[in-house]
């Protein structure tokens, strides 16, 4: 039995061989993929599977022809179809998609740092588009994509009121530090803070209030001034080197912490999708979320998905309303999609700039515009999401809300931005030097 | 509750009980540190204490008093309950700790820095921060001033806790940069430009145990590096008050997705290590020598780099049920050599040996034999022959007893397989028939080799290859300055390690010079690879 096996197999060649590195990486580092050892001019499928914490799979696949000498290789070939095509050395991660049959209006979040994303990438003979799991793959190799680098430590915050998890680099610091805060879906979303932390940055995801209650809360404006103390005052964090972080809401936030707060003066601010509006003695539940006066202004795709756009549009002229940034004193990026469905970002960008020229302070202010890009802009090669459930009242039945984009253009502006972003940090948080006036 | 108790005693000497006692010397600087700098610390630190209070009952009394009072060495019960205590403190208070002790001297850092009129902050990055053992590591040191000394010390601790390190001592450049993969060390524990001296350099700490060697038993988990920098051109000895800026790595033995199969059958004891995916893959059988037992992280590096490997057991371990004599031997190996070859995820025609030491031995007479037929052979330090006196080492009994009679000696007293293998004293009809040997055959030899007699063996082998015909097969790489345990690259080289300690202390002497020894174990490893991806894979 055992000569009959031997020589059944001698007759075989051996088996593919794919290599991808690195397989423990960190989830903003590129992956080289690479198959050897196929027949020449073979189609095959490259496919990348992801279980999430919450069951659901995810997949991308590109479709490949290996060349005369028997290889292909990510970063260099033409993928001919599939979940992308063209040259896209990281498009097995970026173009990943719920696998067809999931459930809708899905969201890759991970929620558990402390573990990695688990991804198993398969090539299969042929160009496959279905029923992978029914066909055995030629090769597979499993690779670790983590949020937080190896010595980035975790702690739970609650001080003051304050709700959140701090990040701090592996070292004694003191480094500089970072309040990061998301959007109107609430919770405590720590991935990004791992992610600046891995990257040197004391970061603290901030908790301002539960899935659903956005609409219920009753947050303060101190809430956000006494959690930036909070980071100030850390004895990890160099005092005169704390920035402001946020997407959507927390970018609103961000803003009228840098132009309105006595107490609060942060050393830069990076600001994704959001907007200068100010809830000036006004809770915050009322402010860039639908009400009562501007419900009307929604309207609905052609998937049933909300479009809120719309209720931002136009622009108030009336500076009440507005967070006054021609006080800002600090460096300001602003990152924005142009396709941004959930709010009209590019309009509010161009009304901050042109308050802050009148002022003589266009110098502090960069601003990133990418087409085709929606309101989603998150840490490079995670999937997009053009439309997905949203908690906003928990009273209220969930809704599906369109945040925009294209695929292949979003992912670029992941991608772009997020370096963007790290130098922009890097330029006003870790090498300027603070000039320290003579009066 | 003990925590006044804490606050108002005395300190007393618990140098003998390491860890909890810099611990509690942490906490208890920062109970009685009574300035506002940090009334973070103390606040925080007395509700982790109260958590721990309620945890255990045995750690209300040890810092209510019972061992903080009076003179003297502490007992048995105190270190027993320091034990506990310690179970505790790491499960949960170390988070915290970590960071507190390190708050308490970044203050200090804070300090330095202002002193020496810098207001750049350095950073210290290590890519990649989660690598295998084998892969090269680049560590940068950035924003720092231009042509200013400073010292790059790793640290970890191994399964065991012992305190490994290796620093080197080097010059910033004109851009206030350092790269190890650029710059040279003038100091420290290797000099020069060595991009990994930082970790084949490491050496037990000071103060620790002596004649340490590094063997990883749990092949999941990763070594964990301490990477600093400091000011200055200092020893790791220094207070970690002028410590810059600290990078983590992870060293890995095994890839993601590399399963791990114990295995016992036909009375055949070993770990089976399988690459991700459906294979068919290439194997080897993985042989060590007469240390026993199973060592698994030569294995575990092969299946991540694509090939099963099967390391075997064959003396010394709990799950061998029966003695093996040398004709005992080669029917186990045997049987070894069909597992990998019946496995389904395994070619049975790309199956190799590799053998360090005595693994030699038993490698070659696999290779040999008439019954099998492996694809090649990797030989590392080890005989072609025995006589009596080796295999009365090997046949010998279990017992512990009269384990000391047996393992031979050299005059200064040092575990020594010199004189019973070398060639001239092979006993007849041990010599393995080396003209029989149909497979590629690499012999990895250090030249500096003081536990067996390496260099006389490998000169056998290819003379009878030669007079056969055969030197085709052979390739011989031949070390100067490297000892007799040649492994993975950038693991630590030990000279001298313990090899026995009941009933009596055995020491064995290896060999090799580090820095010789640690390019034999670059170079080496990855020709082996490539030998072994020419005669399995291709």
């Amino acid at each position: 039995m055992r000569q009959r096996k031997i020589a059944a197999m001698s007759q075989s060649a051996p088996p593919p061989i794919l290599s991808v590195a690195p397989t423990r990486a960190l989830v903003d580092e590129t992956l080289r993929v690479r198959v050897d050892n196929l027949p020449p001019r073979a189609p095959v499928t490259l496919r990348c599977e992801h279980r999430s914490e919450d069951k659901d799979y995810w997949e991308a696949y590109g479709h490949y022809v290996s060349d005369a000498a028997g290889a292909v290789s990510v970063a260099d070939d033409l993928s001919l179809g599939g979940t992308y095509c063209g040259r896209e050395a990281m498009g097995l991660l970026w173009s990943m998609r719920p696998v067809p049959g999931s459930r809708t209006g899905l969201r890759l979040r991970k929620r558990n740092v402390r573990t990695p994303m688990l991804f198993t990438i398969s090539v299969f003979a042929g160009h496959v588009d279905r029923d992978f799991d029914g066909r055995p793959p030629l090769a597979r190799e499993l690779v670790e994509r983590w949020y937080a680098a190896p010595g980035v430590r975790r702690v739970e915050v609650e001080d003051r009121g304050v709700r959140g998890t701090l990040f701090i680099p592996s070292g004694p610091g003191p480094f500089p530090g970072l309040l990061d805060m998301w959007g109107g879906g609430g919770g405590l979303l720590e991935y990004r803070s791992a992610l600046l932390a891995s990257h040197g940055y004391v970061s603290l995801a901030l908790e301002y209030f539960a899935p659903g209650e956005l609409a219920s809360t009753d947050l303060e404006f101190q809430y956000f001034e006494t959690a930036f103390d909070l980071v100030r005052r850390h004895p990890a964090v160099l005092p005169d080197r704390v920035g402001i972080f946020g997407l959507s809401m927390g970018a609103m936030v961000a803003i009228s912490l840098a132009s309105e707060s006595a107490r609060v003066e942060p050393a830069c601010c990076v600001c994704i999708s959001g907007s200068h509006f100010f809830p000036r003695d006004q809770p915050l539940s009322q402010i860039s979320q639908p009400n009562a006066r501007n419900v009307g202004k929604i309207r609905l795709d052609d998937q049933q998905n909300l479009i809120w756009r719309d209720l931002g549009l136009p622009v108030s002229g009336d500076l009440s309303r507005k967070a006054d940034v021609r006080r800002i004193n600090c460096p300001l990026l602003l990152v924005n999609g142009q396709d941004d469905q959930n709010h009209p970002t590019v309009e509010y960008a161009e009304d901050i700039e042109r308050m802050m020229r009148s002022a003589g302070k266009e110098h502090l202010l960069t601003r990133l515009e990418y087409p085709d890009t929606g309101h989603l802009i998150e840490p490079p090669y995670s999937p997009h999401f053009r439309a997905t459930n949203f908690m906003w009242d928990s009273k209220k039945a969930r809704v599906t809300l369109l945040w925009g984009g294209q695929t292949k253009a979003h992912s670029d502006a992941q991608e772009d931005s997020w370096h963007k972003i790290l130098a922009f940090l890097q330029r006003h948080l870790y090498s300027a030097p603070r000039p320290k006036a003579r009066m | 509750m003990g925590v006044c108790n804490f606050r108002n005693t005395k300190h007393t000497g618990f140098s003998t009980v390491k860890y909890p006692g810099r611990l509690l010397q942490v906490l208890r600087i920062s109970f009685t540190d009574k300035s506002d700098t940090h009334p973070q610390i103390s606040s925080d630190v007395e509700i982790i204490f109260f958590k721990i209070l309620i945890y255990s009952k045995h750690l209300e009394q040890a810092i209510a008093g019972e061992y903080f009072c009076g003179e003297g060495r502490p007992s048995i019960m105190f270190r027993t309950r320091v034990a506990v205590f310690w179970h505790f403190i790491g499960k949960h208070l170390t988070p915290h700790v970590g960071l507190r002790r390190e708050l308490y001297w970044s203050h200090n850092a804070v300090a330095i820095r202002r002193k020496t009129g810098s207001t750049l902050v350095p950073v210290l990055t290590a890519a990649p921060t989660r690598g295998l053992v084998d892969e090269q590591i680049g560590i940068k040191a950035d924003f720092l001033p231009p042509r200013h000394p400073v010292t790059l010390c790793a640290q970890m601790r191994s399964e065991d806790g012992d305190l490994w390190e290796a620093f080197g001592h080097y010059n910033t450049s004109a851009d206030g940069t350092v790269e190890v993969t650029r710059d040279h060390s003038v100091g420290g524990s290797y000099l020069g430009c060595e991009p990994m001296g930082l970790f084949w350099a490491m050496q037990p700490a000071p103060g620790e145990r002596e004649g340490l060697r590094l063997r990883m038993r749990n092949v999941k988990i990763p070594l964990i590096v301490n990477i600093s920098l400091s000011e200055g051109h200092v020893s790791p000895r220094e207070p970690e008050s002028g410590r810059l800026a600290v990078a983590t790595a992870e060293r890995w033995f095994t890839a993601p997705g590399v399963q791990r199969i114990d295995v016992r059958q036909n009375g055949v004891v070993g770990t089976l290590f399988l690459p991700p995916g459906p294979g068919s893959f290439p194997a080897v059988l993985d042989l060590w020598g007469m240390g026993g037992g199973l060592v698994e992280y030569r294995s575990s590096m092969l299946a991540s780099r694509g090939f099963a490997s099967f390391s075997v057991a064959y003396m010394e371990h709990k799950d061998l049920t029966v003695q093996l004599d040398i004709s005992g031997a080669d029917a186990y190996m045997k049987k070894a050599f069909h597992i990998l070859q019946d496995h389904p995820q395994i070619c049975g025609d790309r199956i190799g040996i590799i053998g360090l030491s005595y693994g030699v031995y038993l490698g070659l007479r696999m290779a040999t034999s008439p019954d099998l037929n492996p694809s090649c052979l990797v030989c590392i330090n080890g005989p072609a022959g025995s006589n009596k006196e080796l295999s009365q080492v090997f046949c010998k009994p279990k017992t512990s007893e009269s384990d000391q009679r047996y393992w031979p000696r050299d005059e200064a007293g040092y575990l020594s397989f010199r004189d019973m293998s070398l060639p001239a004293n092979y006993s007849p009809g041990t010599q393995v028939k080396i003209e029989n040997l149909a497979c590629p055959t690499m012999y990895i030899l250090g030249e500096d080799d003081q536990n067996s007699p390496s260099t006389e063996n490998s000169n056998l082998i290819e003379d009878v290859l030669k007079a056969a015909g055969k030197s085709h097969l052979y390739t011989r790489l031949s070390y100067p300055g490297a000892g007799h345990l040649i492994e993975v690259p950038y693991t630590p080289h030990a000279r001298l390690s313990v090899w026995r300690i009941k009933p009596e202390k055995i020491l064995s002497l290896w060999g090799g010079e580090t820095a010789p020894h640690a390019a034999a174990q670059e170079d080496s490893w990855k020709k082996m690879l490539h030998f072994l991806d020419t005669n399995l894979r291709a």
